[in-house]
């Protein structure tokens, strides 16, 4: 039996950080209202000028729990060690997929909060720092698509009696990684649905991300429940 | 995990039993560390041939920039690696007859001698670049530290291997002749790629 | 157990199945190739590679880089000219990045199966893992970031191009010290895992990517980040070293068999070899 002290304290923190995370979001005032890619660089300066405290505090509690995600990543990647696999490969995938996405988030995170330290900076540096951020916010999705896709390939292929996960959330998985294709593109256009504060981009993609950490929370919790009992002594 | 030695407990003093075993074999030391020589002579090849290729363009400023390396400095240089190699095959000679103490007191020696060009070349750096002569002032210099930082980084994963070298001529079960050659072919390389770059940075003109 | 002697057969469809269409082998092999996850990361490993140089080198043109000597005036052109691939070229990076986690995992995997500590697989998948920020990404965003307003200030395009490019070429470091992990794994690895030749490749490749460092300095001339030795030969000996180890792995996943001790040879021996003491450098 490994050593598992600890685990379920790492497990019942992420709805904590997530509370932390998601009072970050709404103080954001680029996401209580997603700014548009096509605001002009006056317009750009302005905001940030005009909003410049909230900003600072919310890339701030940000950067602190931006890998916060990470400690639950690993329950995950434990499970996948559980599964019925003859190799460790999907484990490793997914460990890197976990170096790699939160370090996107925590740099989309430095280019807003080096916008906001010097407002009144010249407007065109700040729409492109500005621009930088909400590209490596938006478009930074492949790991995490990624992620979802080999969680999936590992559930597919688990091949014990009794399966760590059920088929249904692999389906869930490759659903979300779908959601999250759009956002992808948002390069390509200046407004639309694809644009960075679009339906597609910004709305989907989010709540796509929030309902996949909700969702693995819960699996996640049953599937720790069920190796517990299952190793537990006879009664 | 197992360390990389694991001496079974009769080891004696002497060498493993098939000693001579890598003299039937055609090619002294892994025949893998050919392929290196092999590529790096070629990858070498390829930056004299962007160096040759570069230098008629500009005949007499590279000419005015070789006037301000010392030559006689380059010669020392060049005279302390070849001593260098000739220990290392000394060395390689004494483990093929087993004699461990003159093996090992040729690695040693062997090793003074990279520290030696080592320290040279810093020094003849220094002085480079104390006379304005650093990497971004001309194309001729921009090669030469380039080719000669390349060459002293490859010295210095050379005293990697003469560490190995050494390792493995102490230990009595450590002893691999194949291994002990391998490093005398690496050490050889590291030589003969520093007298192609004497040739051609120094005295070519 | 002398693993000179042991033939691993290839993993075969019985010769009664009926599955015979190719589409019906795969699923056949999806469903009892006992090293089915190895061959998906392998092929997916393939079409990463693929991808990334179709991306790189054809639509976006990223590759070879455009020239660090130009003025803001030609880079704003540049700009211009490859708009279109630009933002398509790296949407589909965007999309599609995550799969080199597969490349690295399959080699982190190739140092667990070896003799050594676990150490130099986990310190790969780290490094290989988190370079992909700095050593990719950011050279695509900055330049997406550059094709979606070409009414830009000129000097800020310039700044970006030099963004991505010097970053692209200046995380290089992380790739040396990666192949360097994986050749001291293969030198002392006991199970045989790779040749000793490939371990020498790994030092050129590493070699190679210190010859990279000068273009964080250099703005013309054989160093500069698109130069002769510092892009294009570095490009050929990069090239050999990816077709090498994707080569490697596959022979290694032939030769697989899911142990932990020294992985048998792809091929049966002839008989005379057999009899050969396995390897005076044990």
């Amino acid at each position: 039996m490994r050593r598992r002290d600890g685990e379920l304290l790492l497990y019942w923190a992420l709805p904590a950080v997530l509370g932390v995370w998601l009072s970050a979001f709404l103080l954001f005032p680029g996401f209580t209202r997603p700014m548009s890619p096509a605001m002009s660089a006056d317009a750009v300066a302005g905001f940030y000028r005009d909003h410049v405290w909230r900003i600072r505090a919310s890339m701030i509690v940000f950067n602190w729990f931006s890998v916060g995600l990470i400690p639950v990543l690993m329950l995950i990647v434990l499970q996948i060690r559980r599964m019925g696999h003859r190799t460790p490969i999907l484990a490793y995938c997914m460990i890197g997929c976990a170096a790699a996405g939160p370090t996107l988030f925590l740099t989309a995170d430095l280019f807003w909060m080096i916008a906001a330290f010097r407002p009144e900076r010249d407007a065109g540096i700040t729409q492109l720092l500005n621009d930088l951020g909400w590209i490596t916010f938006t478009c930074g999705v492949p790991f995490l698509i990624a992620q979802s896709v080999f969680l999936a390939l590992a559930i597919y292929l688990d091949r014990l009696e009794r399966p760590v996960f059920q088929p249904w959330v692999a389906h869930f998985n490759l659903v979300v990684a779908a959601a999250l294709v759009p956002a992808a593109f948002a390069g390509l256009a200046l407004d639309g649905a694809v644009a960075w504060n679009g339906l597609l981009s910004f709305w989907l993609k989010n709540a796509a991300i929030a309902v996949w950490i909700a969702v693995m929370w819960l699996v996640l919790g049953r599937a720790m429940r069920q190796e517990r009992a299952a190793e537990a002594p006879a009664v | 995990m197992s360390t990389t030695f694991d001496p079974p407990a009769e080891a004696a003093a002497a060498a493993p039993v098939d000693w001579d075993r890598a003299s039937r074999d055609n090619v002294p030391g892994q025949p893998d560390i050919w392929l290196f020589v092999l590529f790096e002579t070629l990858v070498f090849a390829g930056y004299f041939g962007f160096y040759l290729y570069n230098r008629p363009r500009h005949p007499g400023a590279y000419l005015a920039a070789q006037q301000e390396l010392h030559l006689p400095l380059g010669i020392v240089e060049t005279l302390t690696l070849l001593t260098s190699s000739l220990l290392i095959a000394r060395s390689v000679e004494a483990a093929r007859s087993q004699q461990w103490n003159t093996a090992l007191r040729n690695a040693y020696a062997t090793a003074s001698c990279g520290v030696l060009f080592l320290t040279l070349k810093v020094i003849e750096w220094i002085s480079e670049a104390r006379a304005g002569n650093t990497p971004i002032s001309n194309e001729f210099f921009s090669y030469y530290y380039f080719l000669t930082g390349l060459h002293l980084l490859h010295l210095l994963i050379g005293f990697a291997f003469l560490g190995v070298l050494v390792h493995r001529l102490r230990g009595p079960a450590a002893r691999s002749r194949e291994v002990i050659e391998t490093c005398g072919v690496y050490w050889h390389t590291v030589d003969y790629l520093w007298v192609l770059i004497f040739a051609l940075l120094y005295v070519v003109r | 157990m002398s693993s000179a002697q042991i033939a691993v057969e290839r993993i075969e469809l019985p010769a009664d199945s009926p599955a015979r269409r190719p589409l019906a082998k795969l699923a056949w092999h999806w469903r009892n190739n006992p090293k089915r996850e190895l061959w998906l990361a392998w092929y997916a490993i393939v079409a990463f590679y693929q991808m990334f140089f179709i991306v790189f080198f054809l639509i976006t043109r990223a590759q070879p880089p455009g020239k660090p000597w130009w003025n803001s005036t030609q880079v704003v052109q540049w700009f211009d000219q490859m708009h279109n691939g630009l933002l398509w070229g790296f949407a589909v990076i965007f999309l599609l990045g995550g799969m080199s986690a597969f490349s690295t995992a399959l080699i982190a995997y190739s140092m667990r199966r070896m003799s050594v500590s676990p150490a130099f697989a986990y310190s790969y998948l780290i490094m290989y893992s988190l370079a992909a920020v700095p050593g990719m990404l950011l050279l695509c965003v900055a330049l997406t970031a550059g094709a979606l307003r070409p009414d830009r200030d000129p000097e800020l395009i310039h700044a970006i191009f030099d963004l991505a490019f010097v970053s692209f070429v200046g995380t290089m470091g992380v790739f040396l010290i990666g192949s360097v992990i994986w050749m001291v794994a293969i030198l002392l690895d006991k199970n045989r895992v790779f040749p000793k030749w490939f371990a020498y490749l790994n030092l050129c490749n590493a070699l190679t990517e210190v010859v990279i460092a000068p273009a964080c300095i250099f703005k013309r001339g054989v160093f500069s980040w698109n130069g002769q030795i510092s892009w294009w030969l570095d490009m050929v000996v990069f090239g050999i070293y990816t077709g090498a180890f994707i080569g490697q792995l596959r022979t290694m996943i032939l030769r697989e068999d899911v142990g932990t001790g020294p992985l048998p040879d792809a091929a049966p021996r002839p008989a005379a070899d057999a009899a050969v003491p396995a390897g005076a450098a044990a």
